[in-house]
């Protein structure tokens, strides 16, 4: 509990409908979307970068700990007080500052919903494509924190590819700006890109300066079932090979599939064992072309079905495929625990095929969806995290799995994070030394450790 | 917690996506007004990890039982069933406060939801141009109207009774209205946390129903229609107004004339769209009505914005009640309709409420408005 002095300071800086202490408040920012939970000794909810700064200076002259908070989606743990103090809550600094056209930019505050930024560019003809699966409700500046990613990433990249400049209020209090509006910008170290994906631990970022690209006229959905995943993985080959780059190259396992065979959600033919959805987007005409010759790399290929949308309507239908993946798994399973893991692009159906071993090895249900186009996996172990020697299993096949992934050349997080989740799997990926720099940049930064402490590093 | 089964709490992935839809989260954008926050803390009530607070009425007080996050759920939690949980268990432990207490017993006494004499119910029927000699409380009938609460005794909506009863009698329906024994119908009560009290009020109607004969009750209230529905166990056939409207219209028991051009918006009332299914008839309902043209809101069916009226919001929170009536109406008057129609008496007070209070000329009435607009002058 933080001395009633020193609440009584932060109330004042606040108000009181922004800084609370009740038993059930702080419960309610105990949690996030990862598995374990952390009480807090206080939550605050700053409405601009000044509340921001004079909050952070009374943190740094207390050594106050402070984690930064958007809406609580991520998957790492990256929310939650671990080693107690602070949760500061961004949900109310939510307001678009300017959607420049001439410099084809929008400012924002890190608490405005990706989602809400998405609407407000596209009715002006402008397009910002970072999509997280939880973008009607996560914020930008969590996504700037993780890094987020989404199915889009394989054509337009993650959200570091669009953020060009950041205000940040660094760990004793002062503001700082890093970027601009140019795309363009080697002058000295880029903080811009250090700060993105940093996870909260390096400072707060209060006002977010992201690129905007045009919006494609057109869009096309297409479904290709295949009956082996070999299939599947030269078919992403041929498509990324003859130099068109879809906008979403997403697969589903035999595991999955058969899943929602028999939950209901969508129907596949008996032998399916692998699914592609790829959408494809752009002029009208390069879209019509585009999606014929996908269509015909599927077919060629093996695919056993080909399923092109001709109507929004049928392309919706072909996502809901997808999109029941989520409620697919927990209408068998009492948790998932989805895993984020990235391999080069011709080492996916390697990585499945050890995924499968290891299930077996350690008897356990896991399907795997992944963003093919980019590598990225997201196994989903259904297991129950009450039962505690199952989760022993769990640990086991998630360390050998990244022993893999990282043997082939891969990383241990695509776009959820590191976090408190796969700090012990650090090890694996970098050398001491690496690790050494990245401690030495903390403490260049932070040197009180306050900032979201005891997570990463 | 009572004889709930409470393993459901586990099936919340704790992910997030029911923030995205809840307006009470939008509005103070705070983790405990959202149905993560309230399912997450009715888990560590359970678990033992927090005591039944003041604090835990004023959270779960802040729900309009819309249901909107049920919706979106990948997991399939229903949020707002949590809370009428809790709403209980706040009550079993610490008892109603002075509002819910009065709330409560004005119904054991008067059995309605206004502290007025009951027998007023059908004081609305004075207004009517025709009225039989049997002011349509009769000994038999083939379908009872059950009027409710609210459409009986707020003078804003009392013209919904009244327009049912002319439509009904150009369809040459035998109905009846159970008058001074029709006793609300129990849905204030589970949503004050006391639905203990709900079988006195179901027996009871369910009595009064069946020495009518009546094969079908009729509910222009969506709260009515949905409480029977699910706590009312009773083989007679229930069926909201809208549905009713349609078949007559689609058995040619009722013809409806043509207006001068009209665009008309229809806002899905939560209990009768999401938790009553009905998303379609009314729209047909309105589609059939020559020079009439139906106007999509751009929240609609499954993802309708609630207008603020719902779960009791108004007493336990009025301010928070009205900045969502206010974005209500905002969606509406974006839609460039002439008016908007809904088929709940609720959502037709709510939404009027707010435009009279903040001066606006927008035109809102109940389905049964409408259709007898399309009738011809009576």
């Amino acid at each position: 509990m933080l001395p009633m002095k020193i609440q009584d300071e932060l109330r004042t800086l606040v108000g009181e409908d922004g800084f609370f202490t009740e038993p059930e408040d702080l419960a309610s920012y105990s949690y996030d979307g990862f598995v374990r939970e952390f009480m807090p000794d206080a939550v605050i909810l700053p409405r601009s970068t000044q509340d921001v700064s004079r909050i952070i200076k009374v943190a740094d002259r207390e050594g106050i700990k402070i984690v930064a908070r958007g809406a609580g989606t991520n998957l790492s743990g990256n929310s939650v007080a671990r080693q107690g103090g602070m949760i500061m809550s961004f949900t109310r600094m939510n307001r678009i500052v300017e959607i420049d056209i001439a410099n084809r930019c929008a400012v924002v505050q890190p608490g405005v919903v990706n989602a809400d930024l998405q609407k407000q560019v596209m009715k002006k003809g402008f397009f910002y494509p970072p999509d997280p699966a939880s973008m009607a409700v996560c914020t930008l500046g969590g996504n700037v924190a993780l890094n987020a990613g989404g199915p889009r990433a394989v054509k337009y990249g993650v959200t570091r590819d669009y953020v060009l400049g950041l205000e940040v209020v660094l760990a004793d209090g002062e503001i700082i700006r890093t970027g601009g509006k140019t795309i363009k910008n080697v002058s000295g170290y880029d903080l811009t890109r250090l700060m993105v994906g940093s996870e909260g631990t390096l400072g707060i970022v209060t006002e977010i300066t992201l690129r905007l690209i045009p919006l494609p006229k057109a869009r096309k959905t297409l479904l290709a079932v295949f009956s082996s995943v070999e299939e599947v993985a030269e078919t992403v080959s041929a498509i990324v090979g003859a130099g068109i780059v879809p906008t979403t190259l997403e697969l589903l396992d035999k595991v999955i599939i058969d899943l929602i065979r028999d939950v209901g959600g969508a129907s596949f033919p008996p032998n399916a064992a692998g699914v592609l959805l790829i959408e494809v987007d752009g002029d009208e005409d390069a879209v019509e072309k585009e999606s014929r010759k996908v269509a015909d790399f599927c077919r060629d290929r093996g695919a056993v079905q080909v399923d092109v949308a001709k109507t929004q309507e049928e392309a919706d239908r072909l996502w809901q495929a997808r999109r029941s993946v989520g409620g697919a798994l927990y209408k068998v399973s009492p948790s998932v625990v989805v895993e984020d893991a990235v391999v080069p692009v011709s080492k996916l159906p390697k990585i499945i095929h050890t995924i499968g071993v290891l299930s077996r090895k350690y008897n356990l249900k896991v399907g795997v969806n992944a963003h093919a186009g980019d590598g990225n996996l997201h196994p989903d172990i259904m297991t129950d995290v009450r039962n505690r020697e199952e989760m022993e299993r769990v640990e086991k096949f998630i360390r050998e799995m990244y022993e893999e992934v990282i043997a082939l050349g891969g990383t241990l997080s695509g776009e959820h994070g590191i976090g408190i989740g796969k700090e012990k799997y650090m090890s694996l990926e970098f050398s001491r030394r690496s690790l050494d720099l990245m401690r030495g940049i903390k403490r260049v930064f932070d040197p009180k450790n306050i900032l979201n402490p005891g997570s990463f590093l | 917690m009572g004889d709930h089964d409470f393993e459901g709490f586990d099936r919340c992935a704790k992910c997030g996506i029911c923030l995205a839809q809840c307006p009470v989260y939008k509005e103070s954008l705070l983790e405990k007004a959202s149905p993560r926050g309230k399912i997450q803390l009715a888990k560590f009530y359970r678990e033992g990890r927090g005591t039944l607070s003041e604090g835990y009425r004023g959270i779960y007080g802040q729900c309009l039982l819309c249901g909107a996050c049920a919706t979106v759920c990948p997991t399939g939690m229903k949020a707002h069933e949590i809370v009428l949980k809790m709403r209980e268990e706040i009550v079993g432990v610490r008892g109603l406060d002075d509002r819910g207490s009065r709330l409560v017993t004005s119904i054991l006494r008067s059995h309605n939801i206004s502290q007025e004499d009951n027998q007023e119910r059908g004081e609305w029927r004075e207004e009517l141009k025709t009225l039989p000699g049997h002011r349509y409380e009769k000994d038999r009938a083939e379908v009872a109207y059950f009027v409710g609460c609210v459409a009986s005794f707020f003078p804003m909506v009392q013209k919904i009774p009244r327009n049912m009863s002319r439509i009904l009698d150009q369809a040459g329906v035998d109905f009846a209205l159970l008058g001074g024994l029709e006793w609300c119908c129990g849905f204030p009560l589970l949503a004050a946390g006391a639905p203990e009290k709900v079988p006195e009020m179901s027996r009871h109607n369910l009595e009064v129903v069946r020495r009518l004969g009546a094969e079908k009750v009729l509910f222009s209230c969506p709260s009515c229609y949905r409480t029977w529905k699910e706590r009312y166990d009773t083989p007679i056939v229930l069926q909201h107004t809208a549905d009713y409207i349609h078949e007559l219209i689609q058995n040619e028991r009722l013809r409806l004339k043509p207006l001068a051009p009209l665009r008309v918006a229809y806002h899905d009332s939560c209990d009768l769209g999401r938790q009553g299914g009905v998303y379609d008839t009314p729209r047909k309902i309105i589609q059939s009505i020559p020079g009439v043209t139906l106007v999509e809101l751009e929240h609609n069916r499954a993802g309708s914005l609630c207008c603020g009226g719902g779960g009791n919001l108004e007493t336990t929170a009025p301010e928070l009640a009205g900045k969502l009536a206010k974005a209500k109406i905002e969606e509406i008057q974006q839609s460039g309709a002439d008016l908007v129609v809904t088929a709940c008496q609720q959502c037709v007070r709510t939404i009027a409420s707010s435009a009279r209070r903040q001066r606006l000329d927008l035109k809102v009435m109940d389905i049964s408005e409408l259709v007898c607009m399309a009738m011809g002058p009576d």
